[in-house]
């Protein structure tokens, strides 16, 4: 048995090592003033709402946490407080004969259990009607809803308009950035084509399953115009943590505006509307990047982050400096590489249906499915080494590899300043 | 004491005493007793569930490795440690490891190992099949594991392997093949388990061992032994559609022939929860032996809490779309699996109350164990919290796949289900071994265990409500997870340190610990009544059961026991002395018929050709009859032991 030396040893390293939890601790409490983590008030959060679908799921989470917060202090309390006062503290305690050797008493089991349920029902309610709440668009708003097709594809999301049909083509169809009227009703169509994925705004609503051969809705309202982050849940394969996307609410007339836009076939520049300054501006250049890079962290222009809106409504306007001939040059290559085969972009050569539609992409503020900052630097990156900066993509794997495509610089600059021309 | 119980006993028990030589000599029957062949060829309870262990220990080490790998990966923004593949296959052998290879064998080797000798039996009812079961576990394991050593590598479906992401037209490569076909074979081995546990508590309690008077592990081990029999054949059935899809073209879960794929879902799911209470349960039942020794009071409201973990058992079954609850279930259908969910917290809440009830009053000697039990209590609290604001189905339609789920369901397994074996190690390591692990060290891990785990997962909690979804091999640096991930990233180290200064503290009191007599922790349940280490025979004269927590009976009544004894020791000399079986090297002949017919159905190359993977597996399958065919005629024969009187 131990001797009382190693248990004096024993209890000094007990109560140094207790000592040092709650040092551990300070420091804890200390850095987290530092770090600011668990106020998640991050682009994803879903602790800070932007319309009523994810506000009603907000607040059932609160009820929960409320409730279980209660119970884990009365809990917690009542434990604490039995392991502190029933320790035995001497050897002299643990040789102590037995206590009573009582086994139960039913009246405290069962008003217990008659407690849990009690609590329960404070949860429940709250439940119940979030859940037909959230459902659907509320039947005296179902007038007013605006309705959006969501469509997965490995690994990207489409976005088609059924409300907004253009002549000769069908629905309006953008890609990854999803933009919808502010202050009204979305129902949200969700499809896809191949694997389950799952749309997840967390501001404006919880995430549901685009499951093949399952028709699923969702609907989600901003309150106010503004701009969300939002990202596949469902693990859908190799470029699941890359398959990111953005929905930007706009006010009424703004909103008008866009889809009369967007409707419009692709934007093409001649030397009549080109900038005549363009000789005297530097060249871009594509060295600025490692190529064993996936996204790129703290890169993002500080107004994509600070006002991502009004950064937004920037993107809409064509670049300064434009060079027709590089653009014509740029249009040529995007049918010699074959990009029109998987690419619309209507108005011009590409017809392909497979991959994101681009009539409008030089308007958004991301692309490769919201993983890089739409700038000309980025797009040529994602265009020459595609593979390495969404593993597994499409566009490489069934477009690069089998028809032998590779982009040198040259030929990417002259792509890029195409795509950037598409407004 | 209920005279007809043991008069059954004894003469019902042995019919066949003697040894049948006209057979016994067509047949090789292994005798040694130490050295490899002993090992292979065993059929003792105690030496299988040794074996499980040590083979699930083996995996946890794996499964660790493959989470350090992971944590790393996401210790910073951007990283490109590991590729997108390589994250992708960690994080779903991770999930396959931990689950199926790791906490499911641990609870396995405890099954083996604690419940016979809590009933006071000799023996499980089917000895030879409960060697079949762990070397087809190890045969499942290795299918599983094997892609390791492949050019296609291993699975990369994640631990649900939703179709149709794992069929043919999206997963081409045949790790999902091997990953398939090793969870087929770890159904039987679980199955062939669960059906020898169920017989061997009702059939072989000692007399006088009520049902209400069994030991709540062992009460534990029945209900998990019922989950696992009704809850595999949902995913055996998933898992044959899936292989059919892959294999023969079959259109369960192909997409463009109109599969459903929600269909996956739903079998996989009422598999998959009754899973979650088979991991935790034996937990559970853990901890309800060691809170009552180390309070030395019996377990408070011994009834409700067995009756709680049947109602969780049935439940269980009742609430597997809660895992759905973002496929688009509709109203009525959430709300069901909502409230059935919430229901489902009642009987796991008064368990936690009963813990408490049980320390109340009680002397608590906070050795090792009583502290992982208490960390137990703790963690799996939390984790059950969590679990509760999951249940509300609006608010899960955020936290679903994200990180608050990977929070949720670690302080669950971890806090949880590790917390309770770990402590289950340290209580019984010196019956197994007769040695006793150092306080100091044994609470140094713990405190290191407990701090590592609550700094790894605490942050995931805001992570995960904060958007950052699973299975992701990387995330921007805009988003705010980069400090918690780092946190949970240094968490994970020390999570680790921990854990290696465990198992170096096991591994060093094996060798040199403190060696213990019988009975160390002045237990309470009968495993405890017999010497350490425990001999082949167990119990050298089967214990007749006064009350519930028998051993701590029979240390209170010693004289009216010594006489039961010696009587009932008379009784068995006079039918022959203690009845033992034969080994046998069969069960591993059947197993291994297995492994080949997994390796030549999933694991060769389809370069290999159809006709050589055909007659591969039908060589599987012949050695398999073969070694059943001999499993059956090799007859049950065994020999006599008698015990000598100092050890009765």
């Amino acid at each position: 048995m131990r001797t009382p030396s190693s248990l004096s040893f024993l209890k000094k390293t007990v109560a140094a090592s207790r000592a040092a939890c709650v040092l551990a601790a300070v420091f804890l409490l200390a850095g987290c003033s530092q770090l600011n983590f668990w106020q998640m008030d991050g682009h994803q959060t879903s602790m800070v709402t932007a319309g009523p679908v994810a506000e009603s799921q907000l607040q059932v989470f609160y009820a929960t946490v409320w409730v279980t917060a209660i119970i884990f202090v009365v809990v917690a309390a009542v434990l604490t407080y039995a392991t502190i006062k029933f320790k035995a503290r001497t050897t002299d305690d643990e040789n102590a004969p037995p206590p009573e050797q009582s086994h139960g008493n039913p009246l405290i089991e069962l008003s217990l259990i008659g407690v849990s349920v009690l609590a329960l029902v404070f949860i429940a309610f709250p439940t119940l009607r979030a859940i037909w709440f959230t459902y659907d668009v509320p039947e005296e708003e179902r007038e007013n809803a605006y309705v959006i097709d969501a469509i997965g594809y490995q690994w990207w999301f489409k976005f088609d308009y059924p409300m907004e049909q253009i002549d000769g083509v069908g629905a309006l169809s953008v890609a990854n950035e999803m933009v919808i009227p502010a202050g009204r009703p979305v129902r949200v169509n969700l499809r896809t084509v191949d694997v389950i994925h799952s749309f997840w705004v967390p501001k404006l609503a919880g995430k549901v399953d685009m499951t093949p051969n399952r028709g699923n809705h969702m609907w989600l309202q901003a309150d106010e115009p503004g701009y969300f982050w939002g990202q596949c849940a469902e693990y859908c394969g190799d470029s699941h943590a890359v398959m990111r996307f953005r929905v930007i609410a706009l006010n009424e007339a703004d909103f008008a505006e866009w889809v009369a836009h967007k409707k419009l076939p692709a934007r093409t520049v001649t030397p009549e509307i080109a900038d005549p300054a363009r000789a005297e501006r530097p060249q871009i250049t594509f060295a600025s990047f490692k190529r064993n890079e996936y996204g790129f962290s703290d890169k993002w222009d500080p107004r994509s982050q600070v006002s991502p809106l009004d950064n937004w409504r920037q993107q809409q306007f064509p670049h300064e400096g434009e060079d027709a001939a590089l653009i014509a040059q740029g249009r040529k290559l995007f049918q010699t590489k074959t990009c029109i085969a998987c690419h619309t972009v209507r108005g011009h050569e590409g017809m392909g249906i497979t991959g994101p539609e681009l009539t409008h992409i030089a308007s958004q503020t991301t692309i490769a499915a919201g993983l890089l900052e739409n700038t000309p630097e980025q797009m040529a990156r994602w265009i020459m080494h595609p593979e390495v900066v969404k593993p597994g993509n499409k566009m490489y794997t069934t477009g690069y590899v089998p028809s032998e495509i590779t982009i040198d610089q040259d030929e990417a600059l002259a792509l890029v300043a195409y795509l950037q021309s598409l407004k | 004491m209920d005279t007809t119980l043991t008069q059954t006993h004894f003469t019902g028990g042995h019919e066949e005493p003697q040894i049948a030589p006209t057979r016994a000599s067509a047949f090789w029957r292994p005798t040694a007793k130490t050295g490899l062949i002993s090992w292979l060829t065993t059929v003792d309870h105690k030496r299988i569930g040794i074996m499980y262990a040590i083979a699930a220990l083996f995996f946890f080490l794996v499964g660790g490795l493959e989470a350090l790998l992971i944590r790393l990966q996401l210790a910073v923004p951007n990283n490109d440690l590991l590729s997108a593949e390589q994250y992708n296959t960690l994080f779903t052998m991770h999930g396959t490891t931990m689950i199926f290879l790791s906490i499911m064998p641990l609870s396995s080797a405890f099954f083996n190992y604690i419940m016979p000798l809590q009933i006071g039996a000799r023996d499980v009812a089917f000895p030879r099949l409960n060697a079949f079961a762990f070397w087809t576990f190890l045969a499942g394991a290795i299918v599983i594991n094997i892609g390791w050593l492949l050019p296609d590598g291993p699975p990369d479906g994640s631990w649900v392997g939703y179709a149709p992401l794992t069929t043919r037209a999206y997963n081409p490569d045949q790790s999902i093949d091997m990953w398939v076909m090793g969870l087929q074979i770890l159904g039987v081995s679980s199955i062939a388990g669960s059906l020898n546990f169920i017989v061997t508590i009702i059939n072989m309690r000692a007399p006088g061992m009520t049902m209400m008077r069994m030991p709540v592990f062992s009460w534990m081990t029945l209900i998990t032994a019922f989950l696992i029999i009704l809850s595999f054949p949902a995913i055996t059935i998933a898992l044959v559609e899936l292989m059919m899809d892959r294999m023969f073209g079959t259109n369960f879960f192909e997409i463009s022939q109109g599969g459903l794929p929600i269909l996956w879902q739903h079998l996989f799911w009422i598999f998959g929860h009754p899973e979650v209470y088979i991991l935790i349960l034996p937990a559970m039942g853990i901890v309800s032996e060691i809170l009552p020794c180390f309070a030395r009071k019996p377990l408070f409201g011994y009834a409700i809490v067995v009756f709680s973990g049947a109602t969780i058992g049935f439940l269980g079954f009742a609430v597997w779309s809660h895992h759905m609850f973002t496929t688009g279930l509709g109203t009525v259908a959430t709300a069901a699996f909502s409230l059935a969910t919430m229901a489902i917290a009642v009987p796991t809440g008064v368990k936690i109350f009963n813990w408490i009830g049980t320390i109340w009053g009680g002397h608590l000697k906070m050795t090792t164990p009583m502290m992982f039990a208490l960390g137990f209590i703790w963690m799996f609290m939390m984790g059950g919290f969590s679990g509760i604001m999951h249940s509300a189905a609006p608010a899960d339609a955020q936290q679903h796949d994200s990180y608050f789920v990977i929070a949720h369901f670690h302080y669950v397994l971890i806090g949880g289900a590790l917390f309770a074996l770990l402590a289950g190690i340290h209580y019984w390591f010196p019956l197994a071994f007769g040695r006793k692990v150092d306080e100091f060290w044994g609470k140094l891990s713990f405190w290191v265990i407990f701090i590592g785990f609550n700094v790894t997962f605490f942050p995931m909690h805001f992570l995960g409500l904060n958007g950052m979804p699973r299975r992701t091999f990387t995330y921007d640096g805009n988003l705010g997870w980069n400090e918690p991930n780092l946190i949970a990233t240094i968490g994970a180290g020390i999570l680790g340190i921990g854990i290696a200064i465990y198992f170096a503290v096991m591994v060093y009191t094996y060798f040199k610990g403190t060696k213990t007599k019988r009975d160390p922790w002045d237990g309470r349940t009968l495993e405890w009544s017999i010497p350490t280490p425990p001999p082949e025979y167990n119990f050298a004269v089967t214990p007749t059961v006064h009350a519930r927590d028998a051993f701590w009976y029979e240390k209170h009544h010693k004289e009216e026991i010594a006489k039961e004894h010696a009587a009932h020791h008379a009784e068995e000399e006079a039918h022959g002395g203690i009845h033992m079986p034969f080994k046998s090297i069969y069960p591993l002949v059947t197993s291994s018929g297995m492994l080949i017919m997994g390796i030549g159905a999933a694991v060769l190359p389809v370069d290999a050709g159809a006709t050589m993977r055909i007659a591969v597996s039908v060589v599987g399958i012949l050695v398999m009859i073969g070694g059943i065919f001999m499993w059956a005629h090799e007859g049950q024969e065994g020999y006599h032991i008698h015990p000598n009187e100092e050890e009765i």
